[in-house]
């Protein structure tokens, strides 16, 4: 085996893995902020619970998107050593910014709103909930700055074969980043909403206690995705045009297309420059789903009077639903990232220059190691919150109050 | 410019073993024991600050990616199976600490509490490696490669790595020692004080080996600087005996805490002008100038990082305000 495939393999898992706890990470804390806000601004417990059971779902889906997103930083070191040296210049610097601005704050505020709770006042714990919020945007942000740079190089000049900044506004201007963004966010907010529904269903249909708090989120989560769905309707369909005036080669064989393998023909020699037929069949599946996914609209009328609750077929359709906005956003992702083959850097870097020359023996080690390694704990991860979301909302172990003052902190057994 | 984002990125990973090193100290400590209680307790004190310390590692290589791009791909690429290592260990700690209370069965968590502890000499290991492979050189080509992996594997690295493991456990006893409930404090603070020896003989072990290492004799740039490096490291771990002994857990962790930071700033001063000296090809070694990104991206990074600073700096210091203090009955309980 050699190595750009196996880095290429290790790579797409760890993404992969890494996007599934992101997008939840990004849609949960969303919802979290309003019904905070909620919380403190009405003063109903009612809200205080629906955060306290949202919010430790959403702390533990957290970890996994740390843990996978450290090795996804290294990654770039440990095996596409290529790419810090030709265009690291470039590319680095939205990454630089991102772990500064966004994910360093993110973690930080999280830690002290998990162990904020009767310790601060409301109105600081709740904006360091904000403070999460909007860190987990400019990461998102910023990490899409990184990836359309990928897509589609600007601001750039090439001296002695190496990349150096030449204007940073073109990184942000770039026409393969707004509507990306947007697809993206709105995504996320698509998956926050199904799975808030979804989970709210499963209560609601095997009829646990927590009826009100329940029917609540499964109308909260019910709402946020057809809202969401539209949006990412709008956006996805609004990349065709810059997406094909910038790289024609990505779903495309027109005369534009062989224009640009021709031109690199000249340039690089000759060479395979079709991206592989998974980018295309990834975009033909995601758009079937995105549309499938349309129907929550039809689901929203039967809020009146709690029709959907009382059909109860309603329900279930919900709770079947939810692998697919998971399988959509892992589509999409193979499309926009495979679509960009045989580049690293489209046009500029060719995937197989940007691999690190380490022997294929560490390689696979490595692939194996950490694939088995996040694997593994992102199962454990899943069965964790799927134990935790049934276990209902009461009393999680988030924002529990501490024990009364007269009983010993860690109680001795008497006869030891 | 370059010496102000080396100096930075030096502060960042600097800080990162000094915050995380409690982490892991921690971590390492599960293991003694203590019962399902006593591993609480002490996952408890660090509680509020955990999420907060692994971020300065983030943020460090941030700054490696953005400001340094070449040192990154050849130090991370060239050191694959340290960073491999030390990185795996970061992930295994920060899920176990995480999850492990989750659920709610003790066999169950007591199990995740050994993965932290794997974790937790993974990554001692790995960043103690990382350190002696800059000491002791790369075979860095005329290509601008590092040919191969068998380069680590050296008894300096081997000693370094366990030195590290030591430190971070003294540096974790200590910081229990400072956080724990006045009773619980006494006695982690006699282990602290047992494994200050410990540690004393792993750094003079390390010391001893890399003197002997022809490989560091002839990388190091500065060896008057090299040579500081053990002893400053004696001395702090002294200080922390002495600060132990007299009751004074804050000023044992500063002691303790500088134990961590040094190695990182004395390695880079000990090498500078380079970051990573070839054994090969003193042609080919990596000057830190030649290491950094071109001018554009460096200013760039600059004023982003120059108003962000002082707000990471004082979030952190609030949470570390906020959460001061000794635990007791009433702290929050999460992980």
């Amino acid at each position: 085996m050699d190595t750009l495939l196996l880095a290429r393999l290790q790579f797409a898992t760890t993404t992969s893995i890494h996007f599934l706890f992101v997008v939840v990470t990004l849609g949960l804390v969303t919802l979290l902020v309003g019904m905070q806000t909620a919380w403190v601004i009405t003063g109903n417990p009612a809200w205080e619970r629906l955060t306290r059971y949202w919010g430790q779902l959403y702390v533990i889906n957290y970890v996994l998107g740390i843990a996978t997103g450290i090795v996804m930083e290294f990654q770039f070191g440990l095996n596409w050593s290529g790419l810090s040296r030709y265009v690291g210049n470039v590319f680095g610097a939205p990454l630089a910014i991102e772990t500064l601005v966004a994910f360093f704050l993110e973690s930080t505020f999280l830690g002290m709103w998990i162990f904020g709770w009767h310790r601060l006042r409301k109105g600081v714990h709740l904006a360091l909930l904000w403070g999460v919020a909007l860190t987990a945007y400019a990461s998102a942000f910023w990490i899409m700055v990184a990836n359309s740079w990928l897509q589609n190089p600007v601001g750039y000049e090439l001296r002695d074969g190496i990349a150096h900044l030449t204007d940073f506004g073109a990184l942000l201007t770039n026409p393969s980043l707004g509507m990306a963004f947007g697809h993206v966010v709105s995504a996320a907010l698509l998956v926050g909403g199904m799975l808030m529904a979804a989970v709210s269903a499963w209560h609601l249909i095997r009829r646990t206690p927590d009826f009100v708090l329940f029917r609540t989120s499964l109308r909260i989560g019910l709402v946020t995705a057809a809202l969401a769905i539209t949006l990412v309707q709008g956006f996805g369909f609004a990349q065709f045009g810059p997406v094909g005036a910038v790289q024609p080669t990505k779903f495309g064989q027109g005369p534009e297309a062989q224009a640009m393998v021709a031109e690199w023909t000249a340039r690089f020699g000759p060479g395979d420059y079709t991206p592989p037929v998974l980018a295309s069949v990834g975009l033909g599946f995601m758009i079937l789903i995105g549309l499938t996914l349309g129907c929550v609209w039809l689901l929203l009328p039967l809020l009146f009077r709690d029709w959907i609750i009382r059909l109860r077929f309603p329900l279930w359709l919900i709770l079947l639903a939810l692998p697919l906005p998971f399988v959509a956003v892992i589509l999409g992702w193979i499309s926009r990232e495979v679509g960009r083959q045989p580049w690293v850097a489209y046009g500029l870097l060719p995937t197989e220059q940007a691999v690190s020359p380490v022997g294929a023996p560490v390689m696979l080690a490595s692939l194996i190691g950490f694939s088995l390694l996040l694997g593994t704990l992102a199962v454990t991860n899943w069965v964790l919150l799927a134990r935790h979301a049934a276990r209902g909302a009461v009393d999680p172990a988030l924002g529990r109050p501490p024990a009364p003052p007269n009983e010993p902190a860690h109680p001795e057994p008497a006869l030891a | 410019m370059d010496l102000a984002w080396y100096a930075l990125l030096g502060l960042f990973f600097g800080a990162y073993l000094v915050l995380a090193g409690y982490d892991y100290g921690v971590g390492l400590l599960l293991a003694r024991g203590g019962g399902p209680a006593g591993r609480r307790a002490a996952l408890t004190a660090l509680g509020p600050f955990f999420l907060g310390n692994e971020v300065w590692l983030v943020a460090a290589v941030g700054i490696l990616f953005g400001a340094f791009p070449i040192l990154e791909g050849e130090l991370l690429s060239g050191c694959y199976p340290a960073v491999a290592g030390a990185l795996a260990g970061v992930v295994l700690v920060t899920a176990g600490v995480q999850l492990r209370s989750r659920p709610t069965d003790e066999r169950i968590r007591a199990r995740w509490d050994r993965v932290v502890v794997v974790g937790s000499v993974l990554a001692a290991l790995g960043w103690g490696v990382l350190l002696a492979a800059l000491l002791q050189g790369v075979p860095r080509q005329a290509d601008g490669h590092v040919a191969g992996v068998s380069h680590l594997a050296t008894p300096f690295a081997a000693a370094a790595g366990l030195a590290m493991v030591a430190l971070i456990a003294v540096h974790g006893a200590t910081f229990l020692t400072l956080r724990l409930p006045a009773a619980d404090a006494a006695v982690v603070g006699r282990s602290a004080r047992r494994l200050v020896p410990v540690a004393l003989t792993a750094v003079a072990l390390a010391t001893v080996v890399g003197l002997l290492s022809a490989r560091v004799r002839e990388s190091v740039q500065r060896p008057a600087v090299a040579v500081l490096l053990p002893v400053l490291l004696v001395a702090a771990l002294l200080v922390a005996r002495a600060a132990l002994a007299r009751r004074r857990p804050g000023w044992a962790l500063v002691a303790t805490g500088a134990a961590l930071a040094l190695p990182v700033a004395l390695v880079g001063a000990a090498l500078w002008p380079y970051v990573l000296v070839s054994t090969t090809d003193p042609g080919a070694s990596l000057t830190v100038a030649d290491a950094a990104a071109s001018a554009p991206t460096l200013r760039l990074l600059g004023w982003v990082a120059l108003p962000l600073l002082p707000a990471l700096l004082g979030f952190q210091a609030m949470c570390w305000w906020v959460f001061r203090g000794r635990t007791d009955g009433r702290a929050p309980v999460y992980w």
